[in-house]
């Protein structure tokens, strides 16, 4: 007995050494290195991020996880598939998504290749209608809001109407600069509750019409329109503030271990029993997505019934506590 | 006959090529001339003190600091810091400005301000380059090698006391520069202009707020957010990340980061961060000063003068009168006829709009708040060029250091008012060529990605330089 007490002792000794071992800074480490051979570090790679998206699995389509491959964009959440024109290329990727949900799909500009002699860009862009900072409450309501609030430098060429591109109905706006002769051609529509819009920008109309023509060859999901985009299907129908009110049968606060101040908005998708499936966060810390997931993972909803049967359902929080505008006053929102 | 073609050939290509050239777009440079700032804001006066108070702010800024026994500042200087006065760094085109063209920290050996025989100057710091802080995204390890899972990003005071007659025993090591480059584990920052300094302290969150939505969606890939205060979560707006709220934080931390002096706001010497991590600076280079902590105060003394104005900006500490004078500091004044011409500067301004980058350089913030301190603050347009939202810029410029809020890749969209007389442009000091500091908004991950294509794309060769002269008459 007394034997396994003083292995004991030996024991905690050396762990306790190990573990001031561990814990005392290196005699040559914090910011006086002075090993010769020392790994380099790669340059023009982001390796501290700040707030960004990530999602609690990595099975469900994120908005922002479509790529282009083989000269198409092929983006699974929105069920959207783009062939870009031959020589078009994407140079350079996005930024992430924003915490007011903006999303950057992708960038498209002609190659080193390209032959044409007018140039060009293509946008592809989403806005999540949960989070948008402007009081709209569909694609078509957004497209209007961007038309009243142009800035001083543009002209409207064409106000908002509605087209057929694809087999889908579209919103098509389009300005231009006087002083660049510059050209915007805007085509948005709404899918899973997001406005999905393609930009285009040229000095050249035609080389515009002749690109927007393109995208017929395009392939969207049957929910596709301005308005009528609020998911269902194959995917889960989308619904503000469904994680609100009575909806909410059990919640638990997220409890954070560092105080922040920038928003923080999540999409979830709730399952046919009302437990939370997915997390997706537009935005966040490492540690604010851990303390938000724990505490979701404990709510509990009223499953959401169409024609009688529950149903998948995608919604938003907004989580955070940055000083946000409230709503601004709708302005000529548009109909179908 | 074979010579004649390949001649005619030449003069061919020559003909297609060269007018090309001799009308490419060119940066104008740094505009000559007067300073378009440094003075005081046009309520500034002598009647009612504002004016007093600027003086002698103004005078402090340009304070030599020493350990002890200073001549003709203040005492408290290191043990480790960048250089030993504010305008040494903050000076183009005049005093509260950016990094010089020629560089007092390449010189601090041969001015006396530092030793040569414990220091030696980093290579990075050259005699006619930017005017630089350095920081290590990371530590390294105890094997050497920079540990991307340690996120350092402190500054790395570039130069010690140790050596100096005023510095007794204190003897420290500078950082490892060297290695750090090697390594690629270290990036820079050049000093902020604060010219208008007080116009961007006084504007209310709700006007940043306003703008942003305004600025949402703009059909150009671009969405910003802000930084904010620790403290009170509301919105920060000062330094390359946007990471200080105040000009008297920001000069408080200034005056002890940069110089090594503690003050009323950051009271304590401060070391490096790995020397915070082990047992913090050494007991003999702690209160090489003698007079004890905090090294910069409040004068409880006036000094005597017929003046009582004057009287009275003798008792704040250098702290508080640093950020009076930035705070009283007008904005620059843009020229409206060089370089280029008026017509061509005014182009250029719509055009600067009209291609996306005032999404993010907002022309103009209307307006401040009512300002207790004098007049000119109050209820002005802020023409900062700026939406003091901070952005991602890409993997291009990304710097791997956090902020507060900020990411590694994140910034705050730079003022642009005075970029007419800068001359070493973006965060770190990397080009004095505002082409070239315009090719860097696009990379991966950037929010200005389109906003530079429509400038480098789309817009003609006439039409840039109009945007170049718009900017450099700023």
């Amino acid at each position: 007995m007394a034997m396994g007490f003083s292995r004991f002792l030996a024991l905690l000794g050396l762990s306790m050494s190990l573990l001031a071992r561990a814990q005392a800074a290196p005699q040559s480490g914090g910011d006086f290195s002075n090993n010769p051979e020392a790994k380099k570090l790669p340059t023009g790679v982001l390796l501290v991020k700040g707030a960004w998206s990530s999602a609690s699995d990595s099975v469900a389509p994120l908005p922002e996880g479509g790529r282009v491959d083989k000269n198409i964009y092929n983006n699974s959440y929105f069920g959207l598939t783009y062939a870009l024109s031959p020589d078009w290329i994407e140079k350079f990727s996005g930024p992430p998504p924003s915490d007011s949900g903006y999303y950057v799909l992708a960038q498209i500009r002609p190659a080193d290749t390209f032959k044409g002699t007018a140039r060009g860009s293509i946008l592809l862009a989403a806005q999540d209608l949960f989070f948008t900072l402007t009081p709209a409450s569909n694609a078509l309501e957004l497209i209007n809001f961007t038309k009243d609030k142009l800035n001083a430098e543009y002209k409207v060429e064409q106000p908002p109407a509605l087209v057929a591109v694809a087999g889908h109905s579209f919103a098509r706006f389009s300005y231009g600069s006087p002083v660049a002769e510059l050209h915007w051609h805007v085509l948005a529509t709404q899918i899973r509750c997001h406005m999905v819009q393609f930009v285009f920008t040229s000095r050249d109309t035609k080389l515009v019409e002749s690109l927007i023509q393109e995208m017929d060859k395009m392939t969207l999901p049957a929910e596709a329109g301005p308005i009528s985009g609020r998911g269902g299907g194959d995917v889960p129908v989308c619904i503000k503030d469904y994680a609100s009110g009575e909806n909410v049968m059990e919640r638990a606060e997220p409890v954070f271990t560092e105080r922040r101040f920038n928003p923080v908005p999540v999409r979830i998708i709730i399952d046919k029993e009302g437990k939370v499936k997915h997390v997706h966060f537009l935005s966040a810390f490492p540690d604010q997505a851990k303390a938000i997931s724990d505490a979701l993972s404990q709510w509990r909803f009223k499953p959401y019934l169409r024609e009688g049967h529950p149903v998948e359902v995608e919604t938003g929080i907004l989580f955070g506590r940055a000083p946000r505008l409230a709503a601004l006053p709708s302005t000529n929102a548009g109909t179908e | 006959m074979k010579t004649v073609k390949r001649a005619s050939v030449l003069a061919f290509l020559a003909a297609l090529f060269l007018p090309g050239i001799a009308f490419a777009q060119t940066d104008p440079g740094v505009q000559g001339g007067p300073a378009r700032a440094g003075s005081p804001l046009a309520s500034v006066n002598s009647s009612d003190g504002t004016l007093q108070f600027f003086q002698n702010g103004q005078a402090r800024f340009q304070d030599i600091e020493s350990v002890t026994n200073s001549p003709t500042g203040n005492n408290g200087l290191g043990p480790r810091f960048n250089f030993v006065q504010c305008s040494g760094c903050h000076l183009q085109p005049a005093v509260g400005g950016t990094g010089p063209a020629t560089n007092p920290q390449f010189r601090v050996i041969a001015n006396g301000f530092v030793s040569g025989s414990t220091n030696t100057i980093p290579s990075f710091i050259t005699a006619n380059g930017p005017t630089r802080e350095a920081r290590f995204p990371f530590f390294f390890d105890q094997f050497g090698n920079p540990n991307p899972n340690a996120p350092n990003g402190g500054v790395e005071d570039l130069f010690t006391v140790s050596g100096r007659s005023d510095a007794g025993s204190c003897s420290l090591q500078q950082p490892s520069f060297a290695l750090a480059q090697q390594t690629n584990n270290i990036i820079f920052r050049i000093p902020t202009p604060t010219f208008g300094a007080g116009l961007i302290e006084n504007v209310d969150d709700s006007t940043l707020l306003n703008n942003q939505a305004a600025n949402a969606n703009n059909n150009l890939g671009i969405s910003g957010t802000f930084n904010h205060n620790g403290n009170d979560g509301t919105i920060s707006r000062f330094g390359w990340k946007a990471q200080n709220k105040s000009l008297e934080l920001f000069a408080g931390e200034a005056y002890n980061v940069e110089m090594g002096i503690s003050n009323e706001i950051f009271t304590q010497d401060r070391p490096l961060p790995g020397e915070d991590m082990n047992k913090g600076l050494p007991a003999s280079c702690l209160n090489l000063s003698g007079s004890g902590y905090p090294e910069d105060t409040t004068n409880f003394t006036a000094k005597a003068g017929s003046d009582q104005f004057a009287t009275n900006a003798s008792i704040p500490s250098d702290t508080v009168m640093f950020a009076m004078f930035m705070r009283l500091l007008a904005p620059p004044t843009p020229s409206t006829t060089t370089p280029g011409g008026a017509t061509s500067i005014a182009n250029g301004r719509h055009l600067f709009s009209a291609i996306g980058c005032a999404t993010c350089h907002t022309t103009t913030l209307s307006s401040t708040q009512a300002s207790n301190f004098t007049t000119s603050l109050s209820n002005a347009p802020v023409n900062a060029f700026s939406d003091l939202e901070i952005h991602h810029m890409g993997n291009g410029l990304a710097d791997n250091v956090s902020q507060g809020g900020a990411g590694g890749d994140q910034f705050r969209t730079a003022p642009l008012w005075g970029l007419g007389q800068r001359i070493f442009l973006l965060h770190d000091g990397r080009s004095t060529n505002l082409l070239a500091a315009i090719e860097a908004h696009e990379s991966n991950g950037s929010e200005g990605t389109q906003a530079e294509l429509n400038f480098d794309q789309l817009l003609t060769s006439s039409q840039q330089q109009d945007v170049l002269n718009f900017l450099r008459s700023l």
